[in-house]
């Protein structure tokens, strides 16, 4: 059934006396399992786009229907992570990951959490708190957190933002490993564009509010950063979201 | 840049030996998380020496002024008269008895204040309407001071018991009213986000999400209200009552007994002490999940 965003527009503001939009007819089909990555620079409505998904903000025109239902608020069936980890704090890191199973008073609670633990490799964290883990290991608790109650759609803001470069790397090749046995629709958010380009399926880039660009990558898995083709769909996604010419060589660096 | 890198690495583990070649040495190894909770025991010894001390010098204070007479002993009678004067309470079975009722004064009018606030802060933090209803009158009648209302309470619920447990209730109720609001207010949005997106109703972010994060304020709340608790009891001690702590003070003071009432001071000193850090110890195993990752702001 998929996901479609039909004619959304959000505005948070009133500017002399017309509304100022921070998104503006945003249209987008996307099917079951797609790996979307939302690529934009800093302000462009990203954040917006994936609250609005989420449930959390509600649309001023326009609608999202996921499944052949409208959203309405937020939901267990579209899991959140975010930038910052949003773990509660007073939960180890099992029960973090309960969280979501126990509302839903499953029967494999415990299994459920055993399994999604050995999937991001914490077994020796299980009872630990957010306080003791580093910033990639809470990063991955979230993901589970998110995973747990089996939702249909993974929305994800720059999740890897606040990461180094190197648990960077290698949470995006987890995140492809889990993607692809989950078998789950995942928003991505970035505003790295080499992220983008290894991670999406389909990137979408955003630029003041409007969908600059809806590119298949139509490349195979697993993505070489190296790769000419690679860097071709880097340059051009650059060109697209800078404005001078030393904007697009640092959007490209990164 | 590549190779600078490399570079530098090699420096490093070139340079390292050499400059601090004891590090080299066969040594045990103790993390500094573990010297610090050493340290913390070191300090509880020398906190209780420090309270060891303070006696003496006041014993020793006392003692000088008998033998040189600078003024009347009555005026300050020395640690050991003080203790001399509870061992006539014990021996007339009244210490109990005074030590029990300030005692049960204080918990019940504690506990009523707590209760009292943890349901109306709740209402107030939760519902607009309440919000609107109620906070300006207690805005308004909040920062009067607790003892202004110790007549209208003893001429509301009378002479006895209710009177006093009202007063004390009250004087908790109000430091812990703006403690509890707060700390249901600054509950973090993302993680109340979080909960909704994995399937938590109204009332299961309320239980899981805001009591939990708000619980550590609340603790912090009734400790800071405890001293306040303290003063009420006193205060309503002083006032017709014929028990308690309190009125051992006013009553020793007809009497000119000093001794009585240093007694009594220093139990309240004491049962404050007592009851907060039995609130701190029941905070700690709560509030494991805080304390856990944290250490100094920078080792020592
Ligand atoms: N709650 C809000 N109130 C007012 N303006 C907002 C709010 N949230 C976001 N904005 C504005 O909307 C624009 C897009 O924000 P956001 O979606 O967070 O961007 P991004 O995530 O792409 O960096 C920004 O100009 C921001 O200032
Ligand atoms: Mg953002």
């Amino acid at each position: 059934m998929g996901t479609v965003i039909e004619y959304l527009h959000k505005a948070f503001d009133i500017v002399d006396g017309e509304p100022k939009f921070v998104l503006e007819d945003v249209n987008l089909k996307v099917q079951d399992g797609e790996f979307i990555c939302i690529l934009g620079k800093s302000g462009c409505g990203k954040s917006t786009l994936l609250n609005l998904l989420a449930g959390y903000l509600k649309p001023d025109k326009g609608r999202i229907v996921l499944n052949g239902e409208e959203i309405d608020g937020p939901s267990a069936d579209r899991g959140v992570v975010f930038q910052q980890h949003a773990l509660f704090p007073w939960y180890t890191v099992r029960e973090n990951i309960e969280f979501g199973l126990r509302l839903q008073k499953r029967q494999d609670t415990k299994e459920m959490a055993t399994k999604l633990i050995e999937m991001i490799g914490l077994q020796d964290y299980e009872h630990a708190y957010p306080v003791e883990l580093s910033g990639g290991m809470a990063q991955r608790v979230g993901i589970a957190r998110a995973l747990a109650p089996d939702p249909a759609v993974l929305l994800m803001d720059e999740p890897l933002g606040a990461l180094d470069a190197l648990t960077r790397e290698a949470m995006r090749q987890e995140l492809i490993r889990i993607w692809q046995l989950s078998g789950k629709t995942i928003f991505f958010i970035t505003h790295s564009v080499p992220e983008a380009v290894y991670l999406a399926d389909r990137v979408v880039i955003l630029k003041e509010g409007r969908v600059e660009a809806d590119v298949a990558i139509d490349l195979p898995r697993p993505r070489n950063m190296r790769d000419k083709a690679f860097q071709d769909y880097v340059d051009s996604f650059a060109r697209m979201i800078a404005e001078t010419e030393t904007e697009e060589r640092a959007v490209c660096a990164e | 840049m590549c190779r600078m890198k490399d570079m530098s690495y090699v420096d490093e583990l070139y340079i390292a030996p050499c400059v601090q070649g004891d590090l080299l040495e066969e040594e045990e190894i103790v993390p500094r998380k573990y010297e610090e909770a050493r340290r913390a025991k070191v300090d509880k010894f020398y906190k209780a020496l420090a309270l060891f001390y303070f006696f003496c010098i006041w014993e020793f204070i006392s003692y000088l002024n008998v033998r040189g007479g600078w003024f009347n002993p009555v005026f300050l009678p020395s640690p050991v008269t003080v203790v001399e004067t509870a061992y006539e309470y014990l021996l007339n079975g009244t210490l109990v008895l005074h030590i029990g009722m300030s005692f049960y004064r204080m918990i019940l009018g504690f506990l009523l204040g707590v209760a009292g606030a943890l349901v109306v802060g709740i209402m107030i933090a939760m519902s607009r309407t309440w919000d609107n209803l109620l906070s300006p009158i207690i805005n308004m009648v909040g920062p009067i001071p607790v003892f202004a209302f110790l007549p209208m309470f003893l001429i509301w619920f009378g002479i006895g018991e209710a009177s006093k447990i009202a007063l004390i209730a009250y004087a908790t109720f109000v430091p812990m009213l703006i403690y509890i609001i707060g700390g249901i207010r600054e509950t973090d949005p993302l993680l109340i986000r979080s909960a909704k997106s994995l399937g938590a109703t109204s009332f299961q972010i309320f239980t899981k999400v805001i009591l939990n994060s708000a619980m550590p304020k609340i603790f912090e709340g009734m400790k800071m209200s405890l001293a306040l608790t303290f003063s009420a009891l006193v205060v309503a001690e002083m006032m017709g009552a014929s028990s308690g702590l309190g009125y051992i003070i006013v009553n020793a003071k007809n009497w000119f007994k000093m001794a009585d009432m240093f007694l009594a001071a220093t139990l309240i000193g004491l049962e404050y002490t007592l009851f907060y850090a039995f609130l701190t110890l029941v905070e700690r195993r709560l509030f494991r999940w805080k304390m856990a990752g944290s250490s100094n702001a920078v080792e020592k």
